[in-house]
């Protein structure tokens, strides 16, 4: 897997949750919130954001139309689909068990390995 | 699922490209622009504060590019750009389009139009349900009668009789249906009508016929076993085509009354559109009559003779079953109905008994004739096309070359920019298929053109009657040949460019172009000529070989003259005519031609040159009876007494027929120098009696000797067989009468005179208005539509002088 596969993947699961917490948003406010959150842990240009979004909206985990913004201009607002919801519960629930399963590998003493 | 909603949307913004575009743009200004304003509340003035929102947003056109990708096909947008870029090139190079262009057009036409005759008479079958599950009797046909207990090598044509034991005692069976092998004119008058008689080909068909091919009616209804019973009332089905053509789709015509061969049929029905009997052949029958109309419409009915055979058989057969199964279990129904015929058996046919077999092959394709005859030539046409096509990749191969050695700096240069070598590659390679697919449309039409010019040499219609069931339209299968075809052609003459292509040294673009002489593709370029230059003389050497071949065929001795002489073809049996009022009706219609202006003289024979004879055996007055297994065949024709001067054919020994044999007088024969080799050896003929049977051995005496004469029985490129020739005067029509009426009038123009087909049928309507003329040709033009084998080989040298155009264009044009 390339490192920019899971950099996608991650980065449109990110999305999928903003969007799943605050509601419709521009593209622009997804990449704010995902930098809020992660802090500088996560630097990304946030050009990349707008390939993921393309890819979730073809999928039809996401739609988006255009809006007014908060500046009263043309934006182009995503939202959640009923679809990209269940996608997200999924994806979820499988980063979970990985991650368990992950952290219970790394917490793993030498004799448990044996 | 997601990955095709996914597809679906790809699609959609494919299609919607420009306008996502501009989407796209304003979603990252306004992007650009929130963020730049939220820099400025955070204290940066306004041009930094753009500036660190472009460098948080990062390539503009590198997202771009992979949001496009993402969007729509990319690939398939890039082979779009290809190929309009190959098509901008080829048009800034009209001449050589063109001209590539059209070769590839007649070398795809030539092989397209032969591949479209392979299929329909090689590899197609009959427009019925379900031909796969059909099987025929006999591996190959012998039209067309037969009689007695044994057949040679195999049974392939029953009579009634037979036909019934088989139908009724072979169980795998769903339907075993008969059908005569001949498709006999017959005079056709509406009832009612006042036209004089029309002559339309017939087929005399068991009633389960259309049941077994699983073919239903077009309206009306089809025959059934109840039609065919000797007490039914007489019914008949006619075609398609007839009903379209002649009675203008009028279906008013099903209920009415036809005279055929002045026997009342009711016709009670229209055979489906398409729908052309039993085998491909010329023509196709017009109307199908019951088996058992037979005795109805015949004197000399065959029906009821066990030991006459003249049907084919065709049956489905049950899914699953094994033909080998069914030919075995017919095998012994064979020998089971022989043996019910012991007594009628003649000893010859007794000791041919053990021997007695038969096969069961796929009926699918109906009775193959067609297919036995033209193989052959089929396969011999498609190899040469084949061969034309090679030769027309070569040349162009080399045009493409050259023309690569001019893109060479450019490609060079591209390589040398980060162009990937299948991007290089696909340029010649794309240029090339486009150059074949132009080619391959223009070929279409040329087969088109080419098929329906072949159609009309071999298989010339007579008119107002069927042709040949072959439409020279493409069809599917057809197009996707010549789809192939151009694909495959493109391919191989683009690869050597293409490597080319693929060869070339980024380097090269920096060191200028004074250094790019090529040497690279030099060696390929030479091998190349080597290749062309022998396909070339191989198909030179075989065209020069066949046409001399035919050369020799067509101008050899035939012993018969072709110029200056016309064949009209009449049937008095179609007018009603008796037996004993014949010799007056040959003398009218002789004395009526005679009398045109430009006629030098006028004879009538049962077929005129080259047409076929009558079998019979030989049984030579004085020899010892001949052995069961001695071939003792003989062909035979007869003739009015200036025959022999009409067609000018040299008499060797003796004389010739003349007008003092009569019915009164001695029966007398003249044979051909072939019968006096098979028969008579070192003994002198003359004088010297023989008979069809054994115990008539004196029926004949010999008066005189003829020249071998080329007739079709043996074929133009065989040796000819032995044939004997009988005076019209002295014919015994009570044997069998109608089918040995005299049917064609050779009539002889004095030199330099013309004369008209008009007047020929003047001549003959004086004689008799409701005689009908069937048709009236050139015993040249005849050629081709009597004698299959001499028609192919028409068309085959017809091709092979194209081919060698074909190849002289090319390479001249290289």
């Amino acid at each position: 897997m390339k490192e920019t596969d899971v950099r996608q993947g991650t980065l449109a699961l990110m999305a999928l949750k903003t969007l799943d917490v605050l509601g419709p948003l521009h593209g622009y406010g997804i990449a704010r919130r995902i930098e809020q959150i992660s802090g500088d842990l996560l630097t990304v240009n946030q050009g990349t954001l707008y390939p993921v979004l393309l890819r979730l909206e073809q999928e039809g985990s996401i739609a988006s139309e255009w809006g007014s913004s908060e500046h009263h201009r043309r934006a182009r607002f995503y939202r959640l689909t009923r679809q990209g919801r269940k996608h997200l519960q999924a994806e979820t629930r499988s980063w979970e068990q990985t991650a368990a399963i992950i952290t219970r590998f790394f917490a793993a003493k030498v004799e448990d390995l044996k | 699922m997601r990955v095709l909603r996914r597809l679906v949307a790809q699609l959609v913004s494919w299609a919607t490209a420009r306008q996502d575009e501009k989407e796209l743009q304003a979603e990252i200004e306004e992007h650009l622009a929130l963020q730049t304003a939220d820099n400025i509340r955070a204290g940066l003035s306004p041009e930094e504060a753009r500036r660190q929102a472009a460098l948080k947003f990062g390539a503009v056109e590198a997202m771009k590019e992979t949001y496009r990708d993402r969007r729509g096909f990319p690939s398939l947008e890039r082979l779009i750009q290809d190929t309009r870029h190959a098509l901008r090139r080829l048009r800034k190079a009209p001449a050589f389009t063109v001209s590539t262009v059209l070769t590839l057009a007649l070398g795809i036409g030539a092989t397209t139009s032969i591949f479209s005759l392979v299929h329909t008479i090689l590899l197609k079958s009959l427009p019925v349900a379900n031909p796969a599950t059909l099987y025929r009797l006999g591996r190959e046909s012998h039209c067309c009668y037969m009689d007695g207990f044994s057949q040679k090598d195999e049974w392939s044509i029953v009579s009634y009789d037979l036909y019934k034991y088989l139908r009724d005692n072979t169980k795998s069976f769903v339907e075993l249906a008969a059908f005569q092998d001949l498709t006999p004119i017959l005079g056709v008058r509406r009832s009612g009508g006042v036209e004089t008689a029309q002559s339309y080909p017939g087929e005399f068909v068991s009633g389960n016929y259309f049941k077994m091919f699983g073919v239903g009616a077009y309206a009306g209804r089809v025959l059934t076993p109840s039609d065919d019973q000797p007490s039914a009332p007489p019914v008949a089905v006619i075609s398609f085509r007839l009903w379209q053509e002649r009675y203008g789709s009028d279906r008013s015509i099903i209920g009415t009354v036809f005279n055929l061969d002045d026997k009342p049929f009711t016709i009670v029905g229209i055979a489906p559109q398409g729908f052309f009997g039993d085998s491909l052949r010329n023509p196709s029958p017009d109307f199908f009559l019951p088996l058992n109309m037979e005795p109805y419409v015949d004197v000399e009915a065959d029906l009821k003779l066990p030991f006459q055979h003249w049907l084919e058989l065709i049956g489905r057969v049950q899914p699953g079953v094994n033909a080998q199964s069914i030919e075995a279990e017919m095998r012994v129904n064979l020998k089971q109905w022989l043996q019910g015929h012991w007594a009628q058996m003649s000893p010859s046919d007794r000791a041919k008994f053990p021997e007695q077999t038969l096969y069961l092959g796929p009926g699918g394709a109906g009775i193959t004739s067609m297919r036995e005859r033209y193989e052959l030539w089929l396969q011999i046409l498609m190899m040469a096309s084949g061969f034309v096509l090679l030769v027309v990749c070569a040349n162009i191969a080399n045009l493409m070359l050259v023309r690569g050695l001019e893109r060479r700096q450019q490609n060079s240069l591209s390589r040398a920019l980060g162009a990937p070598v299948s991007r290089v590659v696909r340029e010649p390679l794309l240029e090339s298929i486009l150059l074949s697919m132009f080619g391959g449309a223009v070929g279409v039409a040329i087969a088109f053109a080419a098929t329906r010019l072949i159609l009309q040499l071999a298989f010339p219609a007579l008119p107002g009657q069927a042709g040949m069931p072959i439409s020279a339209s493409p069809s599917m299968p057809v197009l996707l040949f010549a789809f192939v075809v151009s694909l495959a052609t493109g391919l191989i003459f683009g690869i050597s460019p293409a490597w080319m292509a693929a060869r070339v040294d980024p380097i090269e673009a920096l060191r200028g172009s004074s250094r790019s002489t090529p040497r690279a593709g030099s060696f390929s370029r030479k091998s190349l000529v080597v290749l062309q230059t022998a396909l070339s003389l191989v198909l030179l050497t075989a065209a020069g070989l066949l046409t001399s071949a035919f050369g020799r065929l067509e101008n050899q001795d035939f012993g018969f003259e072709q110029d200056g002489r016309l064949v009209a073809v009449i049937n008095p049996r179609l007018a009603g005519y008796q037996p004993e009022q014949l010799t007056l009706l040959y003398r009218r219609i002789i004395d009526s031609i005679e009398n045109i202006p430009g006629v030098a003289s006028a004879s009538l024979s049962l077929y005129s040159p080259p047409g076929a004879g009558w079998g019979s055996g030989v049984f030579v007055d004085g020899h010892s009876l001949p052995g069961l297994r001695d071939d003792i065949s003989s062909t035979w024709n007869r003739v009015t007494a200036s025959y022999f001067e009409a067609v000018a054919t040299p008499i060797v020994r003796g004389r010739g027929l003349s007008e003092r044999d009569t019915a009164d007088s001695r029966r007398v024969a003249v044979v051909n120098e072939a019968f006096v080799r098979k028969f008579f050896r070192d003994e002198d003929p003359i004088g010297r009696s023989f008979g069809a049977r054994p115990t008539m051995s004196r029926e004949f005496e010999i008066v005189g000797v003829v020249k071998d004469v080329r007739y079709f029985t043996n074929g133009l490129d065989r040796p000819t067989g032995p044939m004997y020739f009988l005076p019209a005067a002295q014919a015994d029509y009570t044997r069998s009468a109608g089918a040995l009426f005299l049917h064609d009038i050779v009539i002889v123009s004095k030199p330099g005179a013309n004369i008209s087909a008009a007047s020929v049928l003047q001549a003959m309507a004086s004689v008799d208005p409701n005689l009908p003329v069937i048709s009236i040709h050139t015993l040249h033009s005849k050629w081709p539509a009597s004698s299959r084998s001499h028609g192919s080989s028409h068309v085959s040298h017809l091709f092979l002088e194209y081919f060698p155009c074909c190849w002289l264009s090319s390479g001249s044009m290289a």
